[in-house]
């Protein structure tokens, strides 16, 4: 849709490039390890590092990844090292990106898990769907780069959705207040034509005001879609000082601010694109409790100006982050709902994203909608 | 810029920086000596959040009061105040050409040209269109901005657009490419740290005033603590490419202090739209 930092992130790409020399070897590594972390606890180190890129034998570094994992997996009561002032240490750089939808499609109803077998053959798909890029439509050819999702160390999933609850794997239903206030919305859209404008066509991402991990780090494949593809610019890094956490996303360079001293919130007259965060330990999980969003602005899964996120980030082994999200907003859905996912620990570091200050392609996507919108005026104002 | 051009220039640098002469713990005028209180690996302990008190974003060099560019519009509030000079000496040592540039700077500021390609960097004050401000203009911007310090990595986040920055301590790294915020290593020298700061690229601005800087910058900053509300901070700026020697700012961040102070997100993104786009057609909100 738009020129995403290209140029810093192609200085990414030399050593990603080197995961994709090895890829089919390193897709099928990931694979067969990642594979043990949902149940396990406890993986491989990132490819970056677990891939001999001089590797002659697959086969005999797959079964030592894998052993690797099953031994990790062994640490039944691992718990996560100390920061030097006693807190569980989350420090590190993350990878946010899933081929696992939000919700769980209908096809799998009643079923929230696939079996191993199954696992790897979603996955092996979900990555040849987008590794297959049809030049004449691509926007981006992301794999030029190395940089999109199959050649991060984007891991398999046994579950059939990311939403854990209900237990249907679905999105409770709207609220009649909500459903109202999206007809409202729809039809607010309809009566704009032929105003196209970047507010109106542009959304958040697209306009470089918010990147991918604004309000929960993950929505499921890309931005506002339930079964996109895992997701680009998806890395993320925890940074913690006494009394606060960050979340730093590589997406949009958004930094959430998290204090952990029990400080109220801001005003709800103050409302953020981040919302405004409060956090706390409970045992070794990070929780927090995010309020104030922009709304309309964010809208997150059509969220109101109620909503509160709350998520939790467990270190469950020495390189996977448990990361679980609650929407809770009474006034949009009729019950809360949960995701649950993990994260690898990635190499770092971070890249500057400076979005705003080279968005060519929304420029052009609103053009190019202009345009489309005159042909289709002056169609219809003399019909053939 | 090639890695050995900037590599000759932190060379350049150092040398200059080693003819200067050492300041080791002296205070800052005024201050008496002071020990800062450390962090869990014995390195002073600048975690806060701070906020520089001057005038340096209208002008860095010293500047009366003046009407904003709109007064017909903003009347008082788009005044800019007066203030003194940041740079030591007053006088930027600007070449020739480059004085004449900085002073078309300052005729052109109001330009936001929207275009698809590099040009539209060519003129327009960059905080005017919410562009990242770079290094050291993020340390003046009228905005506090929160230090995180950790052994590895000092991370420093901005309330000035969310701009933010990482300053390697352990292990260094080597910018990737050129970027707004630049690239910043850094190490402690007694109570001070030091930050190296290059792989800037050419389009940020020093000021509203036009003073200006190739992607040839490289910046030494120093933050010393002199209280434990006070920070001197010191920058040391060199491009060949506009000045003919290196300069100095320098002035004092005073720590917030407020009873749970934080950063208020100011997300400009949504404030600059009308103004870039609206001039090329592209900006037409539902509700007008």
């Amino acid at each position: 849709m738009r020129n995403r930092v290209l140029t810093p992130l192609l200085m990414a790409a030399p050593c990603r490039a080197c995961i994709r020399s090895a890829h089919a070897f390193a897709v099928t590594l990931v694979m067969l390890v990642a594979l043990w972390a949902p149940f396990l606890g406890a993986q491989a180190p990132s490819p970056s590092k677990s891939i001999d890129r001089v590797a002659v034998d697959p086969e005999a570094s797959i079964k030592a990844a894998a052993d690797r994992a099953k031994a990790e997996a062994a640490l039944r009561n691992w718990t996560p090292p100390r920061t030097a002032w006693g807190d569980p240490d989350l420090h590190g750089y993350y990878l946010t990106a899933t081929y696992t939808p939000l919700q769980r499609p209908a096809a799998l109803a009643g079923k929230p898990f696939y079996t191993e077998q199954e696992a790897l053959e979603v996955f092996k798909k979900a990555v040849e769907t987008d590794a297959s890029v049809n030049p004449s439509t691509v926007h981006y050819d992301w794999k030029e780069y190395a940089m999109d999702g199959w050649q991060s160390p984007v891991r398999p999933n046994l579950r059939t959705s990311l939403i854990v609850d209900p237990e249907d794997g679905r999105i409770p239903a709207f609220t009649p207040e909500a459903q109202k206030r999206q007809a409202d919305a729809r039809a607010a859209a309809q009566a704009r034509n032929p105003q196209v404008g970047v507010q109106t066509l542009g959304n958040l991402y697209t306009r470089c005001v918010t990147g991918n991990n604004a309000g929960p780090m993950l929505r499921g494949g890309n931005p506002g879609s339930d079964n996109g593809a895992a997701g680009v610019t998806a890395e993320a890094q925890i940074i913690q000082t006494p009394g606060y956490a960050v979340v730093m996303a590589q997406s949009n360079d958004d930094a959430r601010i998290i204090p952990l001293d029990g400080r109220p919130h801001l005003q709800s007259t103050v409302r953020n694109y981040l919302g405004d965060s409060r956090g706390h330990w409970e045992g070794n999980t990070l929780v927090v409790e995010t309020t104030n969003f922009i709304v309309p602005g964010t809208n997150f899964n059509g969220a109101s100006a109620a909503l509160k996120l709350t998520e939790r980030f467990t270190l469950v082994g020495p390189n996977t982050l448990r990361y679980v999200y609650t929407f809770d907003d009474p006034s949009t859905w009729t019950k809360p709902w949960t995701a649950e996912t993990i994260f690898p620990r990635i190499e770092p570091p971070l890249y500057e994203f400076a979005c705003h200050e080279q968005n060519y392609g929304l420029m052009n996507v609103v053009k190019g909608a202009q345009t489309t919108e005159a042909e289709q005026a002056a169609n219809k104002a003399s019909p053939r | 810029m090639n890695i050995r051009v900037r590599g000759v220039m932190i060379a350049v640098a150092a040398l200059w920086l080693a003819a200067t002469p050492a300041k080791g713990q002296a205070p800052s005028a005024g201050f008496p000596a002071y020990t800062p209180p450390r962090t869990a690996d014995g390195k002073p302990n600048l975690n806060g959040i701070w906020q520089a008190l001057t005038t340096a974003n209208w002008d860095i060099q010293a500047h009366g009061a003046q009407p904003g560019p709109h007064p017909e519009l903003m009347g008082a509030w788009g005044a800019g105040p007066g203030g003194q000079s940041i740079v030591e000496g007053g006088e930027i040592p600007y070449r020739p050409e480059a004085l004449a540039k900085k002073k078309q700077n300052l005729e052109t500021r109001m330009a936001a040209k929207v275009t698809n390609d590099p040009h539209r960097y060519d003129s327009g004050e960059p905080e005017l269109q919410c562009y990242r401000p770079g290094v050291p203009r993020a340390n003046y911007m009228p905005f506090p901005f929160q230090i995180f310090q950790t052994p590895g990595e000092i991370l420093i986040v901005y309330e000035y657009k969310g701009a933010s920055r990482t300053i390697y301590m352990d292990p260094h790294r080597e910018p990737p490419t050129d970027s707004w915020m630049g690239w910043s290593n850094g190490h402690w020298e007694g109570d001070t740290l030091v930050v190296d700061v290059t792989g800037f690229n050419d389009h940020t601005w020093f000021d509203r005033a036009g003073n200006f800087h190739s992607d040839a910058l490289h910046v030494v900053e120093r933050y010393t603590p002199i209280s434990p509300y006070h920070i001197k901070y010191e920058a040391t700026i060199e491009d060949p490419n506009v000045f003919t020697r290196p300069w100095k700012i320098s002035f004092p961040l005073y720590r917030r202090v407020e009873e749970n102070v934080q950063l208020v997100e100011f997300n400009c993104v949504p404030f600059v739209e009308e103004l870039m786009y609206g001039p090329v057609g592209l900006y037409k909100p539902p509700s007008r």
